[in-house]
């Protein structure tokens, strides 16, 4: 339990710097932020909902600490304030619509690119002398480390383009209705094939040379010889013998392939256009949205927090000695 | 006078005899290792051509020298840009943007990753509990985000700039792995030998602990080369990054913004994505390579026998045999 408890300790305090962090980016940058933050609005709002709106960020009273106290308690309340690409919206409403997608992205192809990378990872360990074991590993490397964006292109041009096989654009068809019917399931798995393809293509590497290291390592110990002696079939050998044991620092990677995810995905959105945070995040930089983009680096953070969180959880059912 | 002549052909015959170890260490690496020499050929094919960019090129990258979207032919062999802009000689002189951004980044994050990992290995205690703390919240920062906002911010930065920005953001894992090996060779022998015969903490860093961490500093440099080099086309197609200078990133982005894809021109998309993905894949079959031959256990088949062969140089050298 002190294990999780030290975890814990640790995000909130990461949390906390990400906060101040993002607090002073705006009044980092070049320029006056208010100024930036309206120079889009110019023209388009009225001097006094201006005056409101600057109110509501706290940028124009108080010292450099109370601003500091206020951005605090409007995280911690969740109330971000309105968002300027988007008025009258809420930032919170806005990050609220596009994180599902992003989430679906993100870790739904890390979970996949995970199972499959295992499972070759081990296979390519156990028969590292044959074929599989010799031509496929590097393969994968090679194609697993084109750049994010040039496999999202690529696939875009030859699935998409040129074959018309599947949609280049949005999460699902805008004809349909969100809701639990057939059609629509069918059509946002339908359109996601292709950005989560692309990125579960990207990360499959990782997973392959993980998994497949660490099992060679474990190959190599006298109780994998002795079920091998005992004439165990190599499945239950490769599985449940060697397996099991070798995938407690796979489960230690995936706590840093959780946040280069939610980047790929950010990347990969914008290629297909499809409308997840990282779309939201690039029309909000162009408008020099700041609450917005504050917001969304803050639920970036906190994303990544959590999902670190649940693989210290997975790390503890799997190595129960972790926890003493 | 004297002496230096005397010690001129001792000097040339050590020179020879590094040389020929040298030699031997090569050949010994790409001798049954195909994805090493697959990578390093394509490598060295990529290297010289953004060497000798102003000599293989046929026209200036930067000018309009054909009609828009010509499609390849013996004048333009790969084709020309929405804004007539030869393609073949915008991709050998973005070679020399791009690849010169992705080391400078590799260099400055390893070398920040090196003096964090090392020091806090070496060090312990209090010293080592801050910066692995340090570490460990910039690894869990999305960076890619946080690169993309800052690049916005500052307004349409230079390449050496984004070359800043992502050296000191990708440094985290390699003082991680860094770190963890120092701890491993902290207490071997030979570091405490060298301890308790007063050498300074700082010559032990450097003569006993740098030597031995070489081939992860060099796999993790090469690691985030590619990664940098991802950042920075990433960065350049959204047209964050200066979409004046000629790099694989900007021709993306130009490509983008012409939808070249829609109108057909694949070529001006299509030949700095391949260019980026080839570097990229090359870069990773070196780094496996490199992997497999530093650590023994992973070695497979041919590996198998490009160890015996390697170890028995060793010993020949050693006059063990």
């Amino acid at each position: 339990m002190s294990f999780l408890l030290r975890r814990l300790s640790f995000y909130f305090t990461a949390f906390l710097i990400a906060i101040s962090f993002n607090f002073l980016l705006p009044r980092m940058m070049p320029g006056n932020p208010i100024d930036a933050l309206f120079a889009a609005a110019q023209g388009k709002m009225d001097p006094a909902q201006m005056d409101a709106i600057k109110e509501m960020y706290g940028f124009m009273d108080g010292s450099f600490f109370e601003q500091y106290i206020a951005y605090i308690q409007s995280v911690f309340t969740l109330d971000l304030g309105p968002s300027v690409l988007m008025f009258p919206i809420d930032v919170t409403t806005v990050v609220g619509m596009s994180l599902p997608w992003t989430m679906f992205l993100a870790l739904g192809s890390l979970i996949v690119a995970l199972i499959i990378g295992v499972s070759i990872g081990t296979y390519s360990a156990y028969r590292r002398d044959g074929f599989f074991g010799q031509f496929v590993p590097p393969f994968l490397a090679f194609l697993s480390n084109f750049p994010y964006i040039v496999t999202a292109l690529l696939l875009f041009y030859f699935f998409g383009l040129e074959l018309e096989l599947l949609p280049l654009a949005y999460t699902y068809d805008p004809s349909l209705a969100p809701g639990f019917s057939l059609e629509f399931i069918g059509s946002v798995a339908k359109h996601a094939i292709l950005p989560m393809g692309s990125m579960i293509l990207v990360g499959i590497a990782t997973w392959v040379f993980n998994m497949r290291n660490a099992m060679i390592n474990v190959l190599g110990e006298d109780y994998v010889t002795m079920a091998e002696a005992k004439g165990l079939s190599s499945y239950r050998v490769m599985y449940r013998y060697a397996g099991r044991n070798a995938i407690l620092p796979v489960a230690t990677a995936i706590a840093m392939a959780i946040g280069f995810s939610f980047a790929g995905s950010i990347m990969t959105e914008v290629v297909f256009n499809y409308q997840g945070l990282g779309n939201i995040l690039l029309k909000g930089i162009m408008a020099r949205d700041y609450p917005l983009i504050q917001a969304i680096l803050l639920i970036l953070v906190t994303a990544v927090l959590v999902a670190n969180f649940i693989a210290d959880l997975l790390y503890v059912w799997l190595d129960p000695r972790i926890s003493k | 006078m004297n002496n230096s002549i005397a010690s001129a052909p001792n000097q040339q015959s050590q020179f020879r005899q590094t040389c020929s170890t040298v030699w031997m260490k090569c050949k010994a690496f790409f001798s049954g290792n195909p994805p090493a020499i697959i990578g390093v050929s394509l490598i060295m094919v990529i290297l010289l051509g953004a060497l000798f960019a102003p000599i293989l090129s046929s026209h200036n990258p930067d000018k309009r020298v054909a009609r828009p979207h010509v499609a390849p032919n013996a004048e333009h062999i790969l084709g020309s840009t929405r804004n007539g802009r030869d393609v073949f000689s915008q991709v050998l002189y973005g070679a020399r943007k791009t690849l010169a951004v992705s080391l400078f980044a590799g260099i400055i994050a390893m070398s920040i990753a090196i003096a964090v990992g090392v020091t806090s290995g070496y060090m312990g205690g209090k010293v080592d509990e801050w910066m692995n703390f340090a570490t460990n919240v910039f690894l869990v920062f999305p960076q890619l985000p946080l690169l993309i906002v800052l690049a916005a911010f500052l307004g349409q930065v230079g390449s050496m700039v984004i070359a800043v920005l992502l050296g000191f953001t990708s440094w985290p894992w390699g003082a991680r792995v860094i770190r963890s090996q120092t701890m491993a060779i902290r207490n071997k022998e030979f570091i405490i030998s060298a301890e308790v015969m007063g050498e300074s903490k700082i010559r032990i860093i450097l003569v006993e602990i740098l030597p031995n961490l070489i081939s992860i500093v060099f796999g993790g440099f090469l690691g985030t080369v590619i990664y940098a080099m991802g950042a920075e086309a990433a960065l350049g197609f959204l047209g964050l990054g200066d979409a004046t200078e000629v790099s694989w990133g900007s021709m993306l982005y130009w490509a983008q913004v012409s939808s070249s894809l829609y109108t057909g021109a694949w070529w001006e998309m299509l030949v700095p994505a391949i260019a980026l993905a080839l570097t990229g894949g090359a870069l990773a079959l070196i780094n496996m390579s490199i992997d497999q031959v530093s650590n023994p256990k992973l070695k497979t088949g041919p590996h198998l026998k490009l160890w015996k062969k390697m170890n028995h140089e060793t010993e020949k050298r050693r006059g063990l045999v």
